[in-house]
Parts: structure tokens; C-alpha cells; sequence
């Protein structure tokens, strides 16, 4: 393989795990507080939101992928509308579960209004809790995140791809690459985040660098197996 | 009663010991199957279970690597460590094993296919390294024993996820193998190409990550966490037995048999610990029904 080739199969990698890790960022996680309806977000830890949103996005691009001639940007459009259904079917019904189970409406502690509809909803949310349920804005944020991940995962996959020729070995790579990103990710978040309007959001950079230099390395060991077809 | 509280804890090293020989020689052990093959001329893959026993053992060391770090709460959850684990021990165990096959099948010297395992191991350690240090020193987790643990969570995730991996396959390589006129199909072929590879990720890592979850609290003492671990590992051994039907057909009964062994013996031995821990078992019986 061509060096430069390498080089750019080695960055494709390594933007696809920022983008991986800038993703789960913007996921409304609340674990499990939010499993009890006392936090805002859904009641689940972030690598397994990320976890979930990723597989189908990594399904969704692999189907692509398999059409003969798929290009780039389809494959990662396609991994992009994976991800991103999932997350907004989880969110939704999620929502479902709090506003018709549970009994209480999306509102979030965090913003006295809602930064998208600009709506009030501090007088919603109930007393002793931080917020429950997903709030618009928090909604959007989550589709930002399913986007982000699906277009980082299936990037990843696309890449390692170009070098094996092996969709299983591909694939199996590109979700590994995924989980590690999604953990050190929610490192970073420690637990719980309610998405862009968080204060937690501006940790972000420190994520960025971390997950840009692992990303790098692993890519170097993605890239290093290219006779593995 | 017999009082628990006095039971010393295994120490790191020897479980750190238990865990690299035990999951190395389980695996370098599948070799085996090619040396009776050669000799018989038939292909024999009843020695595939030693991958699923050295699965085991490095499970019995990777989950007390999680329950020393997660004992910090990191806020993240236990689950999260455990998968972390196995995302490392995937990315290296599948370069290392990619890696050695190329590098022997570029010189010629078949003997470099047999490092892969130990490549795994290695780049795996790296890699769990450089990751415990960017969450302690650039994300700031600031959790003491983050560096060393990281590293062991994925040293040993790269042990199970190859010592699963051969006893799926019969054997460590990364490619097919002949030997005389018989093939032996590789990690490639009968683990990933088949999918096999999702089950014995996710199985590799509840195993890793659930014997703490399970047990965390309080009065959480390290042998019972630890008789958990061995049990899950034995669940996760089943399973890779099962997959392993499809290539190795009847040679996957002693994978399934020994590990239903070790899981009953050791779910018995973790039961047995659960009552001791416990303050008291009381006999509650069925709710009774009385209210319409």
C-alpha cells in the first residue's frame, strides 16, 4: 500500500472516532436517575445508547456498503439514518414511557426555558428531581448525537474496509473502535448529560484530544493489517 | 456459620499470574489439535476446550481488575469498564492475529503465526495503558489505580476474546491451516466471517463486567465476586462450545461439557458464599394472595 494512501486511510479512522466521541456528547444520557424519572434524559448509561445507535448505524452502512458501487457519502448517509432512527425510536418511546407511564411531563431543571421552542418549563419539572422526560431541545440533541455517531461509526467501517476487503472483519474492527470511543467519551461526561445545552457539554475538548489520539493509534493498527483479505 | 470475613484476599500478583499463564497456555494448548492431526493424518479438534478454560482464567483476573477500579465509582457504571475491556481486547486481539498471519505468510516462517496470541496480549497492554492515562491526566478522572487496571482490563479482554475465539475455532491462527491434506479452518473463517465473533464479544464481556455489578456494595467481599467470575466465564466457555458446533462439530461436546462443569460447580460455590455473606436466608414463600 502506498504510504499516503495510508496516511489518508489513517485519518479517515481517526476523524471518524472524533466524530464518534463528539456524538455521544450530544446524546441525552441520564442512567439511573433517569431509569427512576428523576433526571432528565434516558434512563440508560451512555455506552449502551451508544452502543445501541452505533450497531444500527454500522448495519444500515454495511447494508450500503454491500450495493455494488455504493460511494462514500452514501454509505456514511446511510449509517448516519441508522443511527439516528434508533435513537429518536428510543427517545420516543422513552418519552412515551414518562409522559404515559410515569405520569410527568419533558422538562429539564437545567434551562428555565427550553432553548428551542422557548417554552418555560421549570414550572414542570417535580420537586426534589432534576427533570424527566426528553424535552425538545433535548431531543434534537440526541438526533445531533445519533448523526454523529452513524456518520463516525460507518466512516470507521468504510475506511477499515478499503483496507481488508472483509465486511465481517470490518465491521467487527469498526465496533470496537466504537465502544472504546464511546467510553472515553462518557468518562468525560461522568455518568449522566442532558445534551448541548448542558454545562457538562463544555468539557467536550478534552474527549476530542483523548479520543483523537487513541483513535490514531488504533488506526495505525487498523491500517497495518491490510493483507488480512 | 462459618465466618467469611476472615478470608484473606487473593493478592494482585498472583491473580495477575493466574490470569496471563492460565489464559496464554489455555490457548497456546489448542495447538494440540495440529499435532494430533499431523501425526493421525485426521483431523482432531477435541483439545479446542483448552482455549475456553484459559478464557475462564483470564476472566477470573479481568473481573477483579474491574471491581479494584470500579470500587472508585466513576460514574459511569461497571458495564461501561466491561465493555471497554472487550472493545481493547477486540481492536488488538484481531491485529494481533491479522498481523501474525501476514507476517508469516510474507516470509514464510509459519512459526511467526504462532505469536499471535502474545502480539494480542501486548498491544492490547498498550493500548489499555495510553487509554487509563488519557482519562487520568487529560479527561481528569483523577482515580489512582486507573492506569494499572486499565491496562489489566485490557490485557485480559484480549485473552478471553482469543482464548474464545480458539476454542471456536480449533485453533489460534488468523488464517486456515493446512496440515498434510487436512485443513483446519482459521479464526477468519469460522469465528468472524460467521458472525460468531458478536456472541463472544457481548458473552466475553457480561462476563468480565458482571461478576462486580452483580455483587458491588458495601459488603462486597472479593471471593465471591471472584466464584461469580469463574461461573460467568464458564457460561461464556458454553457458549463459544456451542458456536464451535458448526465447525467442529462433535468436537465442541468436551467445550460444552467442561464448561457446564465448572459453571455448576462454581454457581454451587458462589451460592454457598451469597448465604454465608448474608446476615440471614429466610424462607419467605409465595405471596400470599388475598386481596382481589
Amino acid at each position: 500500500m502506498e504510504p499516503i494512501t495510508m496516511l489518508l486511510l489513517i485519518l479517515g479512522i481517526t476523524i471518524g472516532g472524533v466524530l464518534i466521541c463528539a456524538g455521544v456528547h450530544f446524546v441525552p444520557v441520564g442512567g439511573a436517575p433517569a431509569a427512576m424519572a428523576q433526571a432528565t434524559g434516558i434512563g440508560t448509561g451512555t455506552v449502551m445508547l451508544a452502543t445501541g445507535s452505533g450497531l444500527t448505524g454500522l448495519t444500515s452502512a454495511g447494508f450500503m456498503l454491500h450495493l455494488h458501487g455504493a460511494t462514500l457519502p452514501q454509505v456514511l448517509a446511510s449509517g448516519a439514518v441508522g443511527a439516528m432512527i434508533m435513537m429518536c425510536i428510543t427517545m420516543l418511546i422513552g418519552n412515551v414511557i414518562y409522559i404515559f407511564g410515569v405520569g410527568v411531563p419533558p422538562a429539564s431543571a437545567k434551562r428555565k426555558t427550553d432553548i428551542i421552542t422557548g417554552s418555560r418549563q421549570d414550572l414542570y419539572v417535580s420537586k426534589g428531581t432534576e427533570g424527566h422526560g426528553m424535552p425538545t431541545m433535548s431531543f434534537v440533541s440526541g438526533t445531533i448525537g445519533g448523526l454523529l455517531g452513524g456518520v463516525g461509526g460507518s466512516l470507521v467501517f468504510y475506511e477499515v474496509y478499503q483496507v481488508n476487503q472483509d465486511p465481517a472483519l470490518s465491521g467487527i474492527f469498526a465496533v470496537g473502535i466504537f465502544i472504546v470511543n464511546a467510553v472515553v467519551a462518557s468518562y468525560n461526561i461522568g455518568g449522566t448529560i442532558e445534551g448541548f445545552h448542558d454545562p457538562k457539554f463544555k468539557r467536550l475538548p478534552k474527549a476530542l484530544i483523548s479520543c483523537l489520539i487513541v483513535t490514531l493509534i488504533i488506526g495505525v493498527f487498523a491500517v497495518l493489517i491490510a493483507g488480512g483479505a | 456459620m462459618t465466618d467469611s470475613v476472615a478470608k484473606p484476599d487473593v493478592p494482585k500478583r498472583k491473580l495477575i499470574a493466574i490470569g496471563i499463564l492460565g489464559g496464554l497456555v489455555g490457548i497456546y494448548l489448542t495447538y494440540l489439535n495440529v499435532v494430533a492431526t499431523d501425526v493421525t493424518k485426521t483431523p482432531i479438534t477435541y483439545f479446542s476446550f483448552f482455549g475456553g478454560i484459559g478464557a475462564v482464567l483470564a476472566t477470573y483476573w479481568g473481573a477483579d481488575a474491574v471491581r479494584r477500579v470500579s470500587k472508585y465509582g466513576l460514574g459511569t457504571g461497571v458495564p461501561s469498564i466491561g465493555m471497554l475491556a472487550l472493545g481493547m481486547g477486540l481492536v488488538a486481539s484481531m491485529f494481533g492475529l491479522a498481523i501474525a498471519g501476514d507476517v508469516a505468510n510474507k516470509t514464510g516462517l509459519e512459526a511467526l503465526g504462532l505469536l499471535g496470541p502474545i502480539i494480542s496480549f501486548v498491544v492490547a497492554i498498550g493500548i489499555g495503558f495510553i487509554i487509563g492515562y488519557l482519562a487520568n491526566n487529560v479527561i481528569g478522572i483523577n482515580v489512582p489505580v486507573m492506569v494499572g487496571c486499565t491496562t489489566e482490563i485490557a490485557g485480559s479482554g484480549a485473552l478471553i476474546l482469543v482464548g474464545l475465539s480458539a476454542a471456536v475455532a480449533g485453533v489460534f491462527t488468523f488464517k486456515d491451516l493446512a496440515v498434510g491434506s487436512v485443513t483446519i479452518y482459521g479464526i477468519q473463517s469460522s469465528v468472524i466471517d460467521t458472525g460468531f465473533i458478536a456472541v463472544l464479544f457481548i458473552a466475553s464481556a457480561l462476563a468480565i463486567l458482571h461478576p462486580f455489578n452483580a455483587c458491588l456494595g458495601p459488603d462486597e467481599t472479593q471471593y465471591r465476586t471472584l466464584r461469580l467470575a469463574i461461573s460467568t466465564g464458564a457460561i461464556a466457555m458454553i457458549l463459544a462450545g456451542i458456536s464451535s458446533v458448526a465447525r467442529l462439530e462433535i468436537a465442541a461436546i468436551p467445550t460444552i461439557v467442561i464448561g457446564l462443569a465448572i459453571w455448576i460447580i462454581f454457581f454451587k460455590k458462589y451460592y454457598e458464599a451469597v448465604k454465608t455473606d448474608a446476615a440471614t436466608v429466610v424462607e419467605t414463600g409465595l405471596i400470599p394472595e388475598t386481596e382481589v
